[in-house]
């Protein structure tokens, strides 16, 4: 009987003492240390390089940086980003030069964030940031057009 | 076959065998050996400007008389080397590919680097060539020349200074193909610019060539100007629907867009070139205004319908009809289409009366040259065009009618020295003087009218030249017993312009055209007997042309949609009713249904009040169309049918040439091929018509058709067949 108690309570025992043991640790312990987060209250911090949401970025003035070049839609492995350029105007001027995209799309469903699109663009105007969250409720929603994808305009001193 | 001198030379340590004379750039493609290039163009003369953009550079040691080896001390330019016995080449040695870093480092030095945003950027030469054998990197840190970007030339061609690189690829252009000298250099040196004189706009009517020749972004398409690169668009094999010519282009487009046209190369047709009514006027292909769903007119207003009640309602209206119906046009539809709907008409509704014709007078003339010649149509193929020694061009506005038959005959007078002769009427050539009057040797400037007088004014001066054989007495009837003085005073032309004309036309390679101004005439029959007669009398028997304007009207006649010709020109019995008799009966009330097929009745039939109040008092008109024109506006019930981009097919052209044409895209499922409708309609109507595809079709007219016999789809290829000749219809 004494045995059985012993076979039976022991290992719950020293399981609970372990994590009683993890439990106080942990409360002790100091932040950074914690590999558990509390998503979505807390998020992860990504590392440099990773490569997810893609933003077009824009000139300290507020010019897009985005010429229309397509070289990132000629770059993309996936064939997920469609862009329509158009003539710049004096009174309309939306990047500097002569051509800027009136379409950008991509498909976020397609993509395989390989960067590629980063890589090709000739002024580093499509880059991938760390916004990791892309879920969506529809495959349509999942079709980031350039409103979706470009950086709000930020007033820097 | 004139004999070839052949020669032997060494390329890279091959030995291979060329023609005396040929350029060392063109031996080393006969043997896979790439030499990069810019200047460089196999139609353009070397001479004056050709040479100059210093890429093509080789080693060459020649044969001394002696036998040894003597190497030259500097590098030549192989575009302009001539191959000769012994020569010995090297194109790949450590000196050439530092003199190529050179070149190209001097052509980079004012070419802006704005590849992301140049529309030649993916298919530029300077590009691949840079990739390809330039530095990686430019010493050049000074200011680079700076131009305005983008300057307008004409409506469809902007020019960006600052990215040309001189090669003047487009001043030969215009000056050895186009003919209209519009474009050349102004100064010199590093300020060097190709321009037009005064800075007038660059007025051509083969401008969109210089796109595709230059080998930078300098010259660019203005329609095309930023609406895509070259990796984002798809490209169809396809046949230009303009004119009759036929030019074999390439469609580039994006989704269900257009968005340019190219020049696909056919040495047998247009060569490389195209004219700007094509290469710019594809655009309707997807056009806003592209009828989607079928329409039905409901109390007086057009108003989309489904197929199924469209049909419902043509099968059974053209059931009461009982055999009073009659089909117009079909000249812009594929064989395939055509051979459908005169089968439709023929056998499913027993009917006649189906016609393409638009013009006057072609009842009349068409007939005689078919019994004369075997066909009414072009004598000659477009290629022997430029062989022909003397070319007769007459009544005819030529390089707006046929410009690619334009191009052949200019280019046998610049290449190979043909002459010309042209007779246009007064007005027409002060107009048109840039054109055929710039370059032929006589130009007889006759009075409105008078062509008949002019063409017994040639034929008088061939008969009363004694040297000449006097040929077959009967071709003196056609005179009307005028001599050339008479012929003279009444046309308003020099007596001494028409016998030197009449002169340089007795040779044995002669061919004449006939245009508008002979077709529309009411003499056109008269008129078209004596061009024969001095075809026949130089004994170039059959070297008359008069070739058809519309897009595929050839194809319309050897397949039949004539009252009195059934497909391959085989006789009707009973003839039916012609185009104008048609629409009288229309007016008359005796038809109870017309068909129009594709065809812009109104506004292409020469007399339009004649049309209107025919397709006004039709009980029932029912037109096939792309998109809702005057005709179709009119019309009881509107069929939208797929354009050259949509189908599969054939086209016929001027020459009796049968090319294919690829499917691009869909622009909407609810509109169906021409064929299809007519075999819908015709299963409705129980005698069931079972094809799948065009090819289908085309096998069917290859079996039934003799003419037809080579044509079938696997035997097309990309450069189309010539038809068979007509059986037993030659003089």
């Amino acid at each position: 009987m004494a045995e059985t108690l012993n076979r039976t309570f022991t290992p719950i025992a020293q399981g609970m003492a372990l994590t009683l043991k993890h439990y106080v640790k942990m409360l002790t312990a100091r932040k950074e240390n914690i590999a558990t987060f509390q998503y979505p209250e807390e998020r992860r911090e990504q590392f440099p390089r990773t490569r997810w949401r893609h933003v077009l970025t824009r000139y300290d003035n507020g010019l897009e940086k985005c010429i229309g070049c397509s070289l990132c839609a000629g770059a993309c492995p996936a064939r997920c980003i469609y862009v329509e350029a158009k003539e710049n105007t004096d009174e309309n001027r939306v990047s500097p030069g002569e051509r800027f995209a009136i379409k950008y799309e991509i498909n976020m469903l397609r993509c395989i964030f390989c960067g590629y699109c980063q890589e090709a663009c000739p002024t580093g105007a499509i880059v991938l940031r760390k916004d990791f969250e892309l879920s969506e409720y529809s495959r349509q929603d999942a079709l980031y057009t350039k409103e979706m994808l470009l950086e709000p305009i930020l007033m820097k001193k | 076959m004139p004999d070839i001198e052949w020669v032997y030379i060494k390329i890279n340590g091959i030995a291979l065998k060329v023609p005396k004379g040929e350029m060392i750039i063109e031996s080393a493609k006969r043997i896979g050996v790439e030499i990069p290039f810019f200047c460089y163009h196999p139609r353009l003369s070397m001479k004056e400007g050709g040479a100059n953009c210093r890429m093509c550079l080789v080693e060459v040691a020649s044969r001394m008389p002696d036998g040894s080896l003597r190497k030259m001390p500097k590098p030549q330019t192989s575009c302009s080397l001539p191959a000769a016995e012994g020569m010995e080449i090297e194109t790949d040695t450590e000196a050439l590919n530092a003199d190529r870093r050179g070149v190209l480092e001097f052509l980079l030095i004012n070419h802006p680097l704005d590849c992301p945003i140049c529309d030649r950027g993916g298919e530029c030469p300077l590009q691949n060539n840079t990739m390809h054998y330039g530095p990686p990197t430019t010493r050049f840190i000074e200011e680079k020349r700076h131009f305005p970007k983008a300057y307008p030339l004409s409506q469809y061609v902007v020019f960006d200074r600052e990215r040309c690189i001189h090669c003047a690829r487009c001043t030969r252009f215009t000056r050895d193909i186009s003919g209209d000298e519009e474009l050349n250099f102004l100064w010199r040196g590093a300020d060097m610019e190709v321009a037009t004189f005064d800075h007038t706009e660059y007025n051509s009517r083969f401008s969109g060539n210089v796109i595709e020749l230059c080998p930078v972004g300098a010259l660019l398409s203005r329609p095309y100007r930023f609406k895509a690169r070259p990796w984002d668009l798809q490209s169809a094999k396809s046949i230009c629907t303009q004119c009759s010519n036929g030019c074999n282009i390439k469609l580039d487009y994006r989704l269900d867009r257009i968005h340019r046209v190219n020049a696909r190369l056919n040495e047998d047709v247009n060569e490389e070139w195209t004219c700007d009514k094509g290469k710019f006027g594809m655009d309707y292909i997807s056009d806003e205004s592209r009828l989607k769903t079928p329409m039905i007119r409901r109390n007086g207003e057009l108003s989309p319908a489904s197929w199924e009640e469209v049909l419902y309602l043509i099968a059974s209206e053209l059931k009461n009809a009982e055999g009073e119906v009659a089909g117009v046009g079909g000249a812009y539809s594929s064989n395939e289409d055509i051979y459908v709907f005169q089968k439709f008409m023929r056998e499913t509704l027993r009917s006649k009366h189906i016609d393409h014709r638009m013009g006057p007078n072609f009842q009349s003339y068409n007939s005689g040259l078919l019994k004369r010649f075997g066909c009414p149509a072009m004598g000659n193929p477009i290629a022997e065009l430029e062989d022909m020694k003397s070319t007769l061009i007459f009544g005819s506005n030529f390089v707006d009618e046929q410009p690619i038959l334009y191009l052949r005959v200019r280019k046998g007078w610049r290449f190979k020295r043909n002459k010309v002769v042209e007779a246009a009427p007064q007005g027409l050539i002060s107009e048109e003087i840039r054109h055929v009057t710039q370059f032929a040797e006589v130009s007889l400037n006759y009075k409105n009218g008078t062509e008949l007088p002019l063409a017994q004014g040639l034929l008088a001066a061939l008969f009363e030249d004694k040297g000449r054989p006097l040929g077959e007495q009967k071709l003196l009837s056609h005179l009307s017993g005028k001599n050339v003085a008479q012929c003279a005073s009444e046309t308003g032309v020099d007596e001494k312009d028409i016998r030197k004309a009449a002169e340089l036309l007795a040779t044995d390679k002669m061919c004449i055209f006939a245009g508008e101004y002979v077709t529309h005439s009411p003499d056109a029959t008269a008129i078209l007997e004596v061009l024969g007669d001095i075809a026949v009398l130089t004994g170039n028997a059959g070297n008359l042309n008069v070739p058809v304007s519309r897009n595929n009207e050839q194809g319309a006649m050897e397949l039949g949609i004539l009252p009195d010709m059934l497909p391959g020109y085989v006789e009707e019995q009973n003839p039916g009713m012609n185009t104008e008799e048609i629409l009288s009966a229309c007016v008359k009330e005796d038809l109870k249904a017309l068909w129009v097929m594709n065809t812009d009745l109104v506004k292409e039939y020469h007399n339009s009040d004649l049309a209107n109040s025919a397709m006004d008092a039709c009980p029932f008109v029912v037109v096939t169309a792309l998109a809702i024109t005057d005709t179709a506006a009119k019309a009881n019930v509107v069929l939208p049918v797929h354009s050259v981009a949509e189908k599969w097919g054939t086209f016929t052209n001027v020459e009796r040439r049968v090319q294919a044409f690829c499917k691009a895209f869909e622009i909407s499922p609810d509109i169906h091929a021409e064929w299809k409708v007519f075999s819908d309609l015709s299963s409705m109507l129980g005698s069931p018509m079972t094809y799948a595809d065009g090819k289908d079709i085309l096998n069917e007219i290859v079996k039934s058709v003799p003419t037809f016999a080579k044509c079938g789809p696997n035997t097309l290829g990309d450069e189309g067949v010539i038809l068979n000749p007509v059986a037993g219809g030659k003089e």
